[in-house]
């Protein structure tokens, strides 16, 4: 079978794409009992481990919202930064084999996981909050518009991200060593279990500087209709996605042969 | 066709930056099979993965029209959990054969691995030579111009070795190699252009027997008294 005769640079994208992707699926939840399940229980587990203890600690953490869902929408983007920046620092080392395939090349394994990463938030967001609501936690939807516009942002942004982590962490080996002491910290400054109006004011200036703050707070204002996200602003996030986007592509480009090339 | 242009390759050593090889230029027409000879270390396999678009050289170009096929019995790229079938599917899915055509690639990869009922077991459960195996099957059922071969015609059993032989011999009137090996039977009987790596950096011969001559004379003093063919 002659492999597709003079295939143009997008079918071969396209190919490359289509099959790291069944790869990735296969890999990372075939083997498990319960099998593709694991792409629901994965952040369900999470979301359900931080409700239940937020609950606990007392009332209602943002008044018309019930906690289990002002969680989801904090942690479900969260999951996915994370996700995107560990794996990324790890593309290359992780698939050194495939390389020797010469249409696949760092890039696909990159943009692969970060797609099939999204497609499992997305998937589980959306089945998360189906469960939620049967079980009669809900809150009114408010916006659809504005969620496909900031999750379109977010995955450049998380491509951007990934891309960059995924040289550095070749470039310099140790980076793996910092990559959980970035992350680890995000998460309490992130909003991911607290509103930013419910911080003291003073310290708004420099929270508000972190795009995934800012990511949060807009996911949940797009879900729920009683969320002011007041201080989210879409500009910003919208500017520092394309920023990051583009840094990432850069970096990559610059520096991509050097990720493969025996030295 | 295959051309090299200003190809010059390094690599770092503790005691600096070793070339390889500096600004080689070289054409190879369509039909010419490629022998690579060289001691070991010299960058044989490099430059064969050079060619094959694998690695990359510091400078210089690889200038080709023809489908290079990843290096011939490479098992590195196998994920352990998945089956050996679903291996292969994803080797077919990332060179564009999907559908049919995929699952007649997979029945000629079967076929020719005879591996049985293990080909829908996970490749972590193989031993090491029905890993080759399955990965020279693999080769041997995508179809490519030129097929990069480094020193794995010698995989598995005597039976299995033959039939290997017999593949080739057979793909050998519809596509070229490209052969990094130190057996030089092998390369005499498969090689129309020889290439040497030695010290002073890539010399590249018409006739392989001239490479070979060269790189017998790199040969230590006993080896030169006794004139036996290795």
């Amino acid at each position: 079978m002659y492999p597709g005769i003079q295939r143009s640079p997008w079918q071969i994208q396209r190919d490359v794409i289509r099959a790291l992707l069944i790869r990735e699926m296969k890999t990372r939840f075939g083997k498990w009992r319960l099998g593709y399940a694991w792409v629901l229980l994965e952040p369900a587990m999470h979301i359900l481990l931080l409700a239940a203890i937020f609950s606990f600690t007392g009332a209602e953490f943002y008044p018309g919202i019930p906690t289990m869902l002002f969680m989801l929408g904090g942690i479900a983007p969260f999951i996915v930064f994370s996700n995107c920046f560990s794996k990324g620092v790890a593309a290359v080392e992780s698939n050194r084999g495939l390389f020797n395939y010469r249409q696949l090349r760092p890039f696909d394994a990159v943009l692969s996981r970060v797609l099939l990463e999204f497609a499992i938030y997305l998937f589980s967001l959306v089945v998360l909050l189906g469960i939620l609501a049967w079980f009669g936690i809900s809150a009114r939807f408010n916006d659809f518009l504005l969620l496909v516009v900031i999750n379109l942002l977010f995955f450049g942004f998380c491509l951007g991200i990934s891309l960059t982590m995924c040289v550095m962490g070749t470039k310099f080996p140790e980076a793996s060593k910092f990559a959980p002491m970035i992350v680890r910290p995000l998460y309490f400054i992130s909003g991911v279990f607290f509103s930013l109006e419910q911080v003291p004011e003073e310290y708004h200036g420099y929270l508000s500087w972190n795009p995934l703050l800012h990511m949060i707070e807009l996911t949940r204002e797009g879900l729920f209709a009683s969320y002011h996200g007041m201080f989210a602003n879409l500009p910003y996030l919208a500017t520092s996605s394309l920023v990051m986007l583009a840094f990432g592509l850069l970096v990559y480009r610059s520096q991509w042969r050097d990720l493969v090339r025996s030295q | 066709m295959i051309e090299l242009r200003n190809l010059t390759k390094s690599f770092r050593t503790p005691a600096g930056r070793k070339v390889l090889f500096r600004d080689v230029n070289a054409f190879f027409p369509e039909g010419k099979n490629i022998g690579i000879l060289g001691r070991n270390g010299a960058g044989k396999t490099t430059l064969l993965r050079i060619m094959g678009g694998i690695d990359y050289p510091d400078s210089g170009r690889v200038i080709t029209d023809q489908r290079i096929s990843w290096p011939m019995g490479l098992s590195g790229g196998f994920q352990g959990s998945m089956t050996g079938r679903e291996n292969a599917a994803f080797v077919c899915g990332l060179h564009g054969i999907w559908g049919s055509a995929k699952r007649k690639v997979l029945d000629r990869v079967q076929d020719f691995a005879e591996i049985g009922d293990y080909f829908d077991a996970p490749v972590k459960s193989y031993s090491s030579g029905m890993r080759s195996r399955l990965a020279f099957g693999l080769s041997i059922a995508v179809d490519f111009d030129y097929y990069l071969v480094d020193e794995v015609m010698s995989v598995g059993d005597a039976h299995f070795k033959h039939k290997c032989e017999q593949v080739i011999e057979e793909k050998r009137k519809s596509a070229n190699f490209i052969i990094v090996a130190h057996s030089m039977p092998t390369l005499k009987k498969n090689c129309d252009v020889g290439l040497y790596l030695g010290p002073s950096g890539l010399q590249i011969f018409d006739t392989v027997d001239e490479a070979i001559r060269l790189y017998q004379q790199g040969l230590p003093k006993p080896a030169q008294n006794s004139p036996a063919q290795p």
